[in-house]
């Protein structure tokens, strides 16, 4: 499944696109958490991650991390200034209602798995 | 006593998420400007630019003492350097000064801040070293995605970086936190409660009275007269409302009001108990 399969199909809301790398890439892993410490030394590279946690850090972890994207669950939604360092590093955001256990069941039932599955 | 005004949470630009121009010069220019009579250092992880800031303080005194016509009162105290080392490394400014607070934010394993204010720049360094020893170095990239570690000299100049990850979390409880600020002799702040990333309450769902705080610091996000401040003053403890400014312009911006004899950090450590007279008040 691609970043843009995934989104159509949890109905995900884009708050920050894929660059073109991404968005042709398979994503094959997820991850869950709203520690960053644990998503920095846990979370798979070319991952998705879902979490509560919407400040500017989750940019700078994403992106030392490796991750494809991030999903913020809950309805939680980021401030511009995260949106905007997001653009900046390439990194795909986005949005959902649906609680961080919803949509991990979500995510896993179209295939992505956990980062040691 | 006397009323004066203090921000007792303010980054320089060691901490990788604060500006380069949180030089130890300029905030204490912007200190001064701001009407304030003492800031609290407080970098995440880490009280490396703590005595820098202090000894800036220290020559604006200097500067404004001879400024004023205190010609001899700023020459005595060039002919007696050891003495204003002294006076800098506790924190109390000679005259009508900035007393800066050696401080640090320390990031909790469960990703909460505490602030931490030591008596002062030996206390704060030990503390510092035990908690920045227990960071991960910042591997390759780290710089990059979580910025810049600059460690500056009484001027401004850079005199290095610090290696450690600083915007990492330590392997610490909050409670182990809290202990540890004691153990070095200092004040234990929950830092922006209001903040549902990194507070205490956001991060735990509760207040944890058992950690042991002393105080519980409001951010420059929730005004002093806010009808949410009851939440807070229900947790009986002292409050505080601080800018965390990691930029110049956000310095001062909230502040919290003293009444002391003297801006100095054993009358601080008095106020937050409202002994004889002296007392914290959000401003």
């Amino acid at each position: 499944m691609t970043l843009d399969d995934i989104a159509r199909e949890l109905e995900l809301v884009e708050l920050v696109p894929p660059n073109e790398v991404e968005r042709a890439a398979e994503v094959t892993r997820g991850y869950a958490s709203d520690l960053l410490s644990d998503v920095l030394a846990h979370a798979p590279a070319d991952g998705v991650l879902v979490t509560l946690q919407v400040h500017l850090n989750v940019i700078a972890v994403a992106g030392h991390a490796d991750l494809a994207a991030v999903i913020f669950a809950g309805g939680r939604r980021p401030d511009d200034d995260v949106v905007a360092k997001a653009v900046e590093e390439g990194l795909a955001l986005y949005g959902c209602e649906a609680d961080t256990f919803e949509i991990a069941g979500r995510l896993y039932a179209l295939g992505v798995k956990g980062s040691r599955a | 006593m006397k009323l004066c005004f203090a921000d007792l949470h303010v980054h320089t630009a060691l901490s990788p998420c604060a500006d380069d121009e949180m030089t130890p010069p300029r905030i204490v220019e912007r200190a001064l400007a701001e009407g304030l009579a003492m800031i609290a250092v407080c970098d995440h992880n880490t009280t490396g630019n703590t005595a820098a800031v202090q000894a800036a303080a220290e020559r604006a005194t200097v500067t404004t003492a001879a400024r004023a016509g205190d010609v001899a009162a700023a020459a005595e105290r060039a002919n007696a350097p050891e003495a204003v080392e002294r006076t800098a490394a506790s924190g109390t400014p000679a005259g009508d000064g900035l007393a800066v607070i050696a401080g640090m934010e320390v990031t909790s394993l469960e990703e909460c801040h505490v602030v931490g204010l030591f008596p002062d720049a030996a206390c704060a360094a030990a503390a510092g070293a035990e908690v920045t020893g227990l960071l991960p170095a910042a591997g390759e990239g780290y710089t990059e995605f979580f910025g810049e570690q600059h460690l500056l000299a009484v001027d401004g100049t850079r005199r290095g970086a610090e290696p450690a990850a600083l915007a990492t979390a330590t392997p610490l409880d909050v409670g182990a936190v809290v202990a540890l600020v004691h153990r070095h002799g200092g004040l234990a702040v929950a830092a922006h409660v209001d903040r549902r990333s990194f507070g205490v309450v956001g991060q735990l769902g509760v207040f944890p009275a058992e950690a042991g705080f002393d105080a519980v610091e409001v951010s420059r996000h929730v005004s002093a007269d806010s009808p949410t401040l009851a939440e807070y003053a229900a947790f009986g403890l002292p409050l505080l409302r601080s800018s965390d400014s990691h930029t110049l312009d956000t310095l001062g911006s909230a502040r919290t009001a003293l009444r002391v004899a003297a801006p100095t950090f054993a009358e601080l450590a008095l106020a937050l108990c409202g002994a004889e007279g002296r007392s914290v008040a959000l401003a």
